[in-house]
């Protein structure tokens, strides 16, 4: 028997006015694997995940998250499955009328039904995690870009959420940082059994996180396979994004779009 | 407690003098830029028409509704005092003298005042102006006389337009509410309303309009912080011209008397 | 020239939408007072609104409206002194004009300006960081927790400043007459023709203004787009849209004040 997929995305586009910014995009992540999203800027990876989340309502198309569909719905009716999910945005987006602990306090007070002192002993926990513990009390204001960083995947992960996504995780951290992120972010998972949906531009660190890459190309899900093996993929297009190689068929307009949903040469795989 | 309250006052004095200081400064720097008038003529022509082209929807209608007002308030009395020859009298006075300028002057410094302190806290923020020092070209003789010349100009040319259009609520008012007719108004305003009450009126737009352009100038360039300190310097820039539109009003009521 | 009709068609449809969309907010805002109780809010957080709104402008109301209630009534005086040289009516008079029109709507105007760019910046600089996104998917409605407790603020607030404003106008008023035309203040300050319905006017205009300026605020700032450019534009269209709102509803509740009481303010 099938098991439901932790996000399912059916035949969706997404277009601001007369701009296509996601055409055809279908993907399913199997609960408990962990899925990272690589492509160039502006490919669409940010807007999709806001449309995964139902924060944003895609042109057509159907999505269901953790099992409940988000198309089409209210706010209201989304609080319910968005409080299983825990997202790290690309800018943070901290709280800065709250303190770091605030922050972190803010799912779990959300979710409601938890003993202050359990909830203070979580944050607490969470804050030592990442190497926070001492900072409850300091105003976003006050932190570093790497510390605020931080203060978001506490918060992002606080709560034990089945579904946790990364965005951009380890940008503008060093390499050793960027390596004690992803172990921690590894032990979180194995921890919780969480699907993990992380977007980078750091493929070569992503890659030794996540067990599949999804490569997304001007709006188009271009390849998807194992991620030990990306750097061989098939595709020219993928291999040189992989590699960082300058020449090669990116950024060439015209360059036909490989591997839609309709052909299923490449591109499109389902987990079912 | 009570010697907190102290505190804050004394703080909040400080910064306001601070603050007037910085503009006072401002000031005296566009002055010195308009000795030998030497400004871009191309950036003067382009906030003329910015500025003035988009702030006159607004500031019609909402003189519209400040003369239709005026009538509603002092019309039924004169009605009642059966002097129908002083309705127009009563609310063209007030319009010309206090609140078309006023009015005026508070929706230009939301319209165009904030947006221009928007636009060069934005500039700021994003380190455009210290890019126009690196090329040798002074911010103040660009980017502000150009402004500040601008706004004064067309906030008494925008003064005048709603000055007619809230004349015209008025009548519009006085005629479908309170039943006064067309001409009824008309000689009520033309025998009570002398050319020394619309220019008082001007006098005004005037200096409000220096004080609102000088203001929005200041704000926007001194902001610090990102996205927050934008927004923080145009509550500031609009409190500020608030303050000096009604302090202004005061001291030339005072002065012309 | 054609292409300047669609521009002011497309202008109305834009006009059109944005109303719709506010009067949402404004139906939304009401819908969230009544889950209020129901928890999911900050605590105190109506409070430490009202103390924001309250200690804020509480310095610019009282500069601001004493000054033009100064003006107002050296203005008022000095007509007279040319006309009747009778100053019997003008404290009566200005008070019943403070109370039914120029306390509440000034007030407004002021607060307008204030307080609608205060709401708007801090709203759009949280949306711009993505701040509002990050309360959603908490679970948090937006609505619920920014507006409502700003909108319970305001709807108090404004109402307490203008009796203040109000009162410190006909003082200034008072002070100015005394001074400067030898005006006895026993004879200024006379309520004999206040009634009322002028005090009714005054409530309902207050509670219209701080009901219409946050959710006018709020709903820019929510609207806000990119990044400090959004935030600055949301305070611009935050206070042109809270001070036209003030204006209209006092055109509107003063028409229908004179409608209902038959020609007699």
């Amino acid at each position: 028997m099938p098991v439901e997929p932790a996000v399912r995305v059916d035949n969706v586009a997404k277009r601001y006015g007369r701009r296509s910014v996601l055409d055809g995009i279908s993907l399913a992540v199997a609960p408990g694997t962990r899925l990272g999203l690589i492509g160039p800027a502006a490919s669409g990876k940010s807007v999709l995940l806001k449309l995964i989340c139902g924060l944003e309502q895609p042109t057509s198309g159907a999505i269901a998250l953790l099992g409940t569909d988000v198309v089409g719905k209210r706010e209201a009716e989304l609080g319910d499955v968005r409080k299983r999910v825990g997202m790290l945005f690309q800018n943070y987006a901290l709280f800065d009328f709250l303190t770091v602990a605030g922050n972190v306090r803010f799912p779990l007070e959300r979710r409601g039904g938890l003993e202050p002192q359990i909830i203070a002993e979580r944050v607490a926990n969470r804050l030592r995690a990442v190497g926070l513990a001492g900072s409850e009390d300091k105003l976003t204001g006050e932190l570093s870009g790497g510390m605020k960083k931080r203060v978001g995947i506490a918060r992002a992960t606080v709560a034990d959420a089945e579904l946790v996504i990364y965005d951009e995780p380890t940008a503008g951290l060093d390499p050793v940082t960027t390596q004690k992120i992803y172990d921690l972010l590894a032990a979180d998972q194995q921890r919780t059994g969480a699907t993990v949906v992380a977007v980078s531009s750091d493929v070569a660190a992503l890659a030794q996180f996540v067990d599949e890459i999804a490569f997304l190309y001007r709006g188009t899900i271009l390849y998807r396979g194992p991620a030990a093996t990306i750097a061989d993929a098939p595709d020219p297009l993928v291999r040189q994004f992989v590699r960082g190689e300058l020449e090669g068929p990116l950024d060439e307009p015209g360059v036909p779009r490989l591997g839609s949903a309709a052909e299923g040469q490449r591109g499109v795989e389902d987990v079912r | 407690m009570f010697g907190d309250a102290i505190a804050s006052i004394g703080a909040s004095a400080r910064w306001i003098a601070q603050e007037v200081g910085g503009i006072l400064v401002l000031t005296g720097q566009v002055l010195r830029a308009l000795v030998p008038p030497k400004l871009d003529t191309r950036e003067l022509w382009k906030n003329l028409y910015k500025m003035g082209n988009k702030s006159v929807p607004i500031v019609v209608l909402t003189a519209f509704f400040a003369g239709g007002l005026m009538t509603l308030q002092t019309g039924p009395f004169v009605k009642k005092l059966g002097a129908t020859s002083l309705a127009g009298w009563g609310a063209g006075y007030a319009v010309l003298r206090e609140i078309g300028p006023i009015l005026i002057a508070l929706m230009f410094s939301g319209r165009v005042g904030a947006n221009n302190t928007a636009e060069l806290a934005t500039m700021t923020v994003t380190e455009q102006l210290d890019g126009l020092r690196a090329l040798a070209i002074d911010p103040v003789r660009f980017l502000i006389v150009p402004r500040v010349l601008a706004m004064m100009v067309m906030l008494v040319a925008l003064t005048v337009i709603g000055d007619l259009v809230a004349l015209l609520g008025a009548a519009i008012v006085g005629r479908y509410m309170l039943q006064i007719d067309w001409s009824t108004m008309y000689y009520s305003f033309a025998d009570n309303l002398k050319p020394y009450d619309f220019l008082h009126g001007i006098y005004k737009s005037f200096a409000f309009g220096g004080a609102i352009a000088v203001a929005s100038c200041y704000f926007g360039v001194t902001v610090r912080g990102g996205a927050v300190g934008v927004g923080r310097a145009v509550n500031a820039s609009v409190v500020a011209s608030a303050v000096s539109i009604m302090l202004l009003d005061f001291f030339i009521t005072y002065l012309s008397a | 020239m054609r292409a300047r009709i669609a521009d002011l068609g497309g202008g109305v449809l834009d006009a059109m939408r944005a109303a719709r969309e506010l009067w949402l907010t404004y139906v939304s805002t009401i819908a969230g007072i009544v889950r209020y109780r129901r928890g999911g809010r900050r605590k105190g957080e109506v409070a430490r609104q009202m103390y924001a709104i309250g200690n804020r402008s509480l310095v610019f109301i009282i500069v601001t409206l004493g000054f033009i209630g100064m003006v107002m009534t050296y203005e008022a005086c000095l007509q007279l002194s040319r006309v009747t040289g009778d100053y019997s009516q003008i404290g009566s008079q200005f008070i019943r004009l403070i109370v039914s029109d120029f306390g509440p709507t000034l007030t407004g105007l002021m607060l307008a300006t204030r307080v609608g760019a205060g709401i708007a910046a801090e709203i759009g600089s949280m949306k711009v960081t993505e701040q509002i996104d990050a309360l959603r998917m908490s679970g948090v409605l937006p609505i619920d927790y920014l507006i409502v407790p700003r909108f319970l603020a305001s709807l108090v607030m404004t109402l307490v400043l203008a009796v203040l404003g109000g009162t410190v106008m006909y003082l200034a008023g008072g002070l100015t007459a005394h001074y400067s035309f030898n005006v006895n203040t026993n004879i200024f300050f006379d309520f004999q023709f206040l009634r009322m319905r002028h005090v009714v006017l005054m409530i309902v205009k207050s509670l219209a203004y701080g009901a219409a300026i946050p959710i006018v605020a709020g709903f820019c700032g929510l609207r806000a787009r990119g990044s400090s450019e959004g935030v600055g534009w949301a305070t611009t269209a935050a206070v042109i849209g809270s001070s036209f709102a003030v204006i209209v509803l006092d055109f509107i509740i003063s028409a229908a004040a004179l409608f209902l009481t038959g020609g007699d303010l």
